[in-house]
């Protein structure tokens, strides 16, 4: 994704968001109430906006709006326990309470995640793992994969288009659509299978399964203040992880 | 790690990843984001399949929102499930992958109510969630709504990806098969 020049998220260490997308996490799991869970998806929301990745936290609202309908039906509207009558409609009080608490801590995951996938630039990743003196293999099965997503979900939709353009019907009754699932599904099985051989050759011939120590292309400026951050929200995470646990 | 792993992985990743939009376009229930965790298992064995499943997972929650990392657990389950079904050529028919998909399902599918009720209160994918809704509509408890929904779709969505890997192995050329021999075995040649 492409940032705005300059952003915050786009000068930080790679390992500085990431560092921060977990605690975010960890610090969501251990939130007790709709309180303090509301003000950690409100401090993650504006975390990500002065990082200058806020459309990560609109973008976060489309796999979030379904998920707090459910909450919001199966714990306000179905829930047990003392019920609160709102303009004529019966809920239930803890219901709604533990909607809440559970959409925020859900907001805050979903937008802490997707403004990592936003600020995520794989060949800074490589450098940065390259830097430390980590395995190449782990950095390439993350940068890997990411790069071989749009590129399968395109042949995705190619085998879609040509298996409909050779009559294959997708709709219909149950059995035909159960019998479509192979001539959609094989083709990209295959391929992708095809398509190991000839990287693993091209691997092979770059050393990838070396143990040699890379030099990075880019070396990295990992900051005191990067550094600081990290251990902060880190200590930060662990501290409430504790607090939950032995409170 | 040898080249030819470090090239299937990010195929077999990418295909966890992917495979449920293919399903969708076909209108079934089904999510299939197991097929990549249990081919990479049958090729190249559990160990293998364990690292395609959660590393499937936390990319799958980098994308998606993070909250679903906890069910990566399962992927390890689904992997360590396909690896002993593979080591006793269970792939060999497409009675035997079912029958392994059905007991992976029910495995899968009882720790998974159990990190579904835990700790997201019974709503994660819409469409379980939607039964679960339903079910509880109906007079069931959360537990019971959630740990029904799970199971049944867990059973399906298990037999039909074990139904699909075990086909896939069995029609795979001599020549792709014998780069993976652990897949000859598994499917008894």
């Amino acid at each position: 994704m492409t940032l705005p020049p300059g952003a915050l998220a786009a000068r930080a260490h790679p390992f500085t968001p990431l560092v921060l997308t977990l605690s975010v996490a960890l610090v969501a799991l251990a939130a007790p109430g709709p309180e303090a869970a509301a003000f950690l998806y409100a401090a993650t929301v504006l975390a990500v906006l002065a990082a200058g990745v806020g459309r990560a936290a609109l973008r976060a609202l489309v796999p979030l709006a379904p998920l707090w309908l459910f909450l919001f039906l199966l714990h306000g509207v179905l829930g047990d326990g003392e019920r609160l009558v709102v303009a004529g409609l019966s809920f239930s009080r803890g219901g709604l309470l533990l909607a809440a608490t559970q959409a925020a801590r859900l907001g805050a995951i979903a937008t802490a995640s997707l403004a990592l996938y936003a600020s995520f630039s794989p060949s800074r990743f490589v450098d940065a793992v390259a830097e430390r003196g980590w395995p190449f293999s782990a950095s390439y099965l993350v940068v890997a994969t990411l790069l071989a997503l749009p590129r399968f979900r395109a042949r995705a939709v190619a085998i879609l288009e040509a298996q409909r353009s050779r009559g294959l019907r997708l709709r219909g009754n149950p059995m035909n659509r159960v019998r479509a699932i192979g001539p959609v599904t094989f083709p990209l099985l295959l391929g992708a299978l095809a398509e190991v051989d000839e990287r693993g050759f091209a691997l092979e011939t770059r050393c990838a399964s070396g143990v040699a120590r890379r030099t990075p292309l880019e070396p990295l400026r990992d900051t005191v203040a990067d550094r600081g951050v990290r251990w902060l929200a880190g200590a930060g995470a662990a501290a409430a992880i504790a607090w939950r646990v032995f409170a | 790690m040898n080249a030819r792993l470090l090239a299937l992985l990010p195929a077999a990743i990418a295909i966890n990843l992917v495979i449920g939009g293919l399903v969708n376009a076909i209108g079934l229930p089904l999510y299939l984001d197991s097929i990549g965790t249990i081919l990479a298992t049958v090729l190249a064995g559990p160990a293998v399949g364990i690292l395609v499943g959660v590393i499937g997972q936390v990319l799958f929650g980098l994308i998606n929102g993070y909250q679903w990392i906890p069910f990566g657990f399962i992927q390890v389950v689904i992997a360590l499930l396909a690896g002993v079904a593979a080591a006793q050529a269970g792939f060999r028919s497409m009675g035997g992958s079912v029958a392994w998909g059905l007991l992976t399902g029910l495995v899968a599918g009882a720790l998974s109510s159990v990190i579904s009720y835990v700790l997201f209160k019974g709503v994660t994918a819409t469409g379980t969630t939607a039964v679960v809704t339903l079910l509880r509509q109906l007079g069931w408890s959360l537990p019971a709504a959630v740990t029904a929904s799970s199971l049944a779709l867990d059973l399906v969505d298990k037999a039909a990806a074990f139904a699909v890997v075990g086909a896939l192995v069995r029609s795979l050329p001599n020549r792709l098969m014998g780069r993976f021999p652990r897949a000859a075995r598994a499917v008894g040649r």
